[in-house]
């Protein structure tokens, strides 16, 4: 690839880095890092650069620090259940190394093929098995990073437990590459379960499958995972409006099997009539676990949040959102993780919509969900209209703290600048 | 102190929330960690997180320096006061707050012990996971603070993965809220950062917590061994079979003795070491797992294999492992508990390593420790009476740690840094990784008041002096 092509790649919300640096080790990462400090160069760690959308307009961007060459496994212990790999790697890949002993690292964000491990972590991306898996932060057991100063510091180690200092790891977990440079990552990984099987629950509204989700995930249930479309999940092209709970299950075969019939049995509880229960099999199980692991990047879409709130505001929300988008004109689609709490919030604007008009959207889904006390992040918006929308929005009274701890380690404002909450 | 410090705590938070008498402060003088003592000037047991947010802002002005204590059940020296006359107590601290079963969140102030919050949901068919040996005293504020685990954190993880949100009074009387009651705040994860910060952040003073079901059922295993070498391959191969167990727990000969002389749950004293191993989960799940935990235990040359057959059965023998600890007091006057990880495959050899340090210097140690997750308990027994044996026991501890280290490692797993293993953080950490921990530390205590002298050596000039020899230890 040429250099124009390596810039043009890497560059973020219409801005290109005057350099693309490709290391291949430790050392030359912190040499980049030392130079540019020198230069006060500003410089934005990046992966294979398929989430370069993500966050805030850099306030300078000098030079693209591409980590794809840092990709091998350091070491792999299957027996110990931990994996230590270089932070190029992608996710994809590990999944394919650990699965060869029936492992893998129980995250499934969208597109891992493009996705490297560092930015796995920076970015804190996860996918429907959160809900009985976790997040990234609940597998990283250590990492080395190489500060804006050039020097290569390590927090936590190899051991599935360990008390000893402070837990650094936590810190770069969702820090979106503005404490360091992630070079290598530890992970606690889990065994693969033997069996999987998928169900689509229709609905009349979103109440009724919400009231049923929370009824379940109180139950004997326990869901591989339990995602919330407001689409035909089966046929997400189609553009049909719905209301469906795709419920995962996984684990061993009996497990399994005893939870399909207790699903079966169970309804949505009290009074709540379920039309339509479907399992869904082979192929069609796959494409469907992919619509829902890829919903927040898939699809055209003029508008993506993300909104962080309890799972039993979820209804509400949706029903909120859903009727303001309808008096705006515009379309919108949710996908949520329902024992979570979490909505993925896609908008697609008809062309007679002008633009400017998702400006005032995004302040009406601010209100709203600081209303509800949640959280709300723009994953996706046309980046000209990036510097008008704050697409962290508020994170609260530790902002203080976040920006001494950013000046801390980061003085000279070197490593993304601009990209991180309140212009971190 | 002089009085009129002593006369406004007083007046901050009333009468019955300071404790100023040698008498009662002599039982301040130490947390679970004994071999190290010092007493505070005073003891102040604020009311609310309003008292704790003045108490602090006073000292603050007053640059008096503070250690935070829960309920003093640290095994690492974390609350033990050094150079800070102020010791704040969060034991009135100990309300619920809020419990939401729906969302399964709960809101516990910090003075809160930990078996209450499980007890508070029990009815509803919920429980707190992290359960550490010491629950039926230790609270909340303290298991932030040490990022406590417990026999189940193989499956369940410990309390970072269970703890949402944080309040928290900053070294300097500001109050903090880090994370929340909803999963995914944005910004940095001050929370993740201060769990486990053992109390050098400021003072924990109510935390949002996860609620988790209960498992449908339980199976519980009592695999019975002639040697340490059978019992830890048995470990190996359960994982290895892709099975995760909610707890694998292991005990060496001497620790049975003990234990089955104070409880009688019926353990072989004749045995080289006995597992405990736990599954939980769906009734119908357990049934083909426990056939193949059986047959691992046999090919393992496991002399028997019992199953707890209900529910009192299982948790005998769970009182039996929570409380091995204090059994020991049947062997020896004083024992002191080390606290080190080895990634599980190294099992074996740490123990092998542990034996080796028994034998030169002269000591007896028992083992009694989380297998699946390679954190193991040696616990050293001595006579305090006798010269130079808390001297060798100290010695002992150290190089069995740096045994850990070697083997790929780590200082401790559960039980914290504290004062007793600030001295050893070099062995695996490097000047600027502390350097970066110490950074970390001013961003929330620039004037290190808040705990001071814990976890990180005490830098000199300027950078981290790693060759200060550690303190004398006070007998």
């Amino acid at each position: 690839m040429g250099e124009t092509e390596e810039r043009e790649r890497f560059s973020i919300d219409g801005k290109q880095p005057q350099e693309v640096s490709l290391p291949t080790s430790v050392e030359q990462v912190s040499e980049i890092l030392r130079r540019a400090g020198e230069r006060k160069f500003a410089v934005s760690p990046v992966g294979l650069g398929a989430f370069l959308h993500l966050g805030g307009i850099p306030r300078r961007y000098d030079v693209a620090l591409c980590l794809e060459r840092l990709q091998n496994i350091i070491d792999y212990q299957p027996t110990d259940m931990t994996v230590t790999v270089e932070a190029g790697m992608s996710l994809s890949q590990l999944q394919a190394v650990l699965g060869e002993n029936g492992q893998w690292l129980p995250l499934d964000p969208p597109n891992p093929e493009q996705m490297t491990v560092g930015g796995l972590i920076a970015t804190n991306l996860n996918g429907p098995s959160r809900l009985s898996q976790g997040t990234i932060r609940d597998f990283l057991i250590g990492l080395t990073v190489v500060r804006a100063d050039g020097s290569v510091i390590k927090g936590g180690g190899r051991v599935v437990k360990n008390v000893a200092g402070y837990d650094l790891a936590k810190l770069y977990c969702g820090s979106f590459g503005t404490l360091g440079v992630i070079v290598d990552a530890t992970f606690m990984i889990r065994p693969r379960p033997a069996a999987q099987t998928i169900f689509t629950l229709q609905f009349a509204s979103v109440e009724q499958a919400m009231q049923t989700a929370l009824h379940q995930i109180n139950t004997d249930l326990q869901p591989f995972f339990l995602d919330l479309a407001s689409f035909d999940p089966m046929n997400p092209a189609n553009g049909q409006a719905g209301c469906h709970l795709i419920v995962g299950l996984a684990g061993i075969q009996e497990d399994v099997d005893y939870q399909r019939a207790h699903l079966l049995e169970l309804g949505g509880g009290d009074e709540i009539q379920v039309p339509h229960v479907q399992e869904i099999e082979g192929d069609a199980a796959q494409n469907l676990s992919l619509t829902l692991r890829d919903f927040p990047v898939s699809g055209d879409a003029a508008l993506r949040c993300k909104t962080s709130l309890l799972p039993a505001q979820i209804a509400e929300f949706c029903t909120r959102v859903g009727e303001e988008a309808a008096l705006r004109g515009v379309r919108v689609e949710f996908l949520a993780r329902a024992g979570n709490g979490i909505v993925y919030s896609r908008f697609l604007r008809p062309a007679e919509v002008p633009l400017e008009k998702l400006i005032s959207l995004v302040d009406w889904l601010r209100i709203l969900t600081k209303k509800m006390a949640g959280y709300m992040t723009v994953e996706g918006i046309d980046y000209r209209l990036k510097d008008r929308v704050d697409v962290w929005g508020h994170v609260g009274g530790a902002f203080p703290l976040m920006k001494k701890l950013k000046e801390t380690l980061d003085p000279e404002e070197l490593l993304n600048p601009g990209r991180f909450v309140g212009g971190i | 102190m002089d009085t009129s410090t002593i006369d406004r705590l007083r007046e901050l938070v009333g009468e019955d929330g300071v404790v100023d008498n040698a008498t009662a402060l002599s039982t301040y003088d130490c947390d679970g960690y004994t071999l190290e003592k010092s007493t505070p000037d005073i003891v102040v047991l604020p009311h609310s997180t309003e008292e704790m947010v003045a108490v602090v802002q006073y000292l603050h002005q007053e640059k008096i320096s503070f250690v935070p204590r829960g309920a003093g059940t640290g095994l690492s020296g974390g609350c033990l006061p050094i150079e800070a006359p102020v010791m704040i107590g969060t034991s009135r601290l100990n309300k619920i707050k809020h419990i939401d079963l729906t969302n399964r969140r709960i809101v516990a102030q910090s003075g809160v012990v930990n078996l209450w919050v499980s007890n508070a949901v029990k009815n509803e068919g919920l429980q707190y996971a992290p359960d550490p040996s010491s629950q039926q005293a230790c609270t909340i504020g303290g298991n932030v603070a040490e990022n406590s685990g417990g026999p189940h954190t193989l499956k369940y993880g410990v309390t970072t993965n269970h703890v949402l949100g944080l309040e928290l009074v900053l070294p300097n009387g500001d109050v903090v809220t880090l994370g929340g009651a909803v999963e995914d705040v944005p910004g940095y994860d001050l929370r993740g950062i201060t769990i486990g910060a053992e109390g050098t952040f400021g003072l924990v003073t109510e935390a949002t917590l996860r609620l988790t079901r209960q498992p449908q059922a339980y199976r519980t295993f009592l695999a019975v061994y002639e040697s340490v070498d059978d019992a830890t391959e048995t470990v190996s191969d359960i994982i290895a079979a892709g099975i995760v167990p909610a707890a694998l727990e292991m005990m060496d000969t001497l620790i049975i003795q003990a234990v089955e002389e104070a409880f009688h749950v019926g353990f072989p004293t004749d045995a080289g070491a006995v597992l405990i191993i736990e599954l939980d989960g769906l009734a119908a799940g357990l049934e083909p797992q426990t056939a193949q935990i059986q047959d691992i235990c046999r090919h393992n040359s496991a002399r028997e294999v019992r199953i707890a057959a209900d529910d009192a059965e299982r948790l005998a023998l769970w009182k039996s492992r929570k409380r091995a600890f204090g059994a020991i007091g049947r062997l020896a006057p004083n024992y002191a508990t080390q606290d080190g990880v080895v990634p599980r495959t190294k099992v074996p050899h740490i123990l092998r390593a542990i034996s080796g340090v028994a034998e030169k210097y002269q000591l007896r140690i028992a083992n009694v420790f989380h297998a699946g997750d390679g954190n193991i308990h040696p616990i050293l027994m001595y006579d305090e009476r006798n010269p130079g044996e808390a001297e060798r026991v100290v010695q002992a501890g150290q190089e069995i740690l740096k045994a850990c280290v070697d083997l790929g490692g780590s200082l401790t797993g559960e039980h914290g840094i504290g004062i007793e293993k600030r001295e050893q953080m070099p062995l695996i950490f490097s000047p600027e990784d502390l350097l970066v921990m110490s950074d970390i530390r001013s961003v929330f205590n620039p004037d290190n008041r808040c705990n001071p002298h814990k976890i990180i050596p005490t830098p000199g000039s300027g950078c981290i002096d790693v060759r200060t020899p550690r303190r004398q230890v006070p007998l």
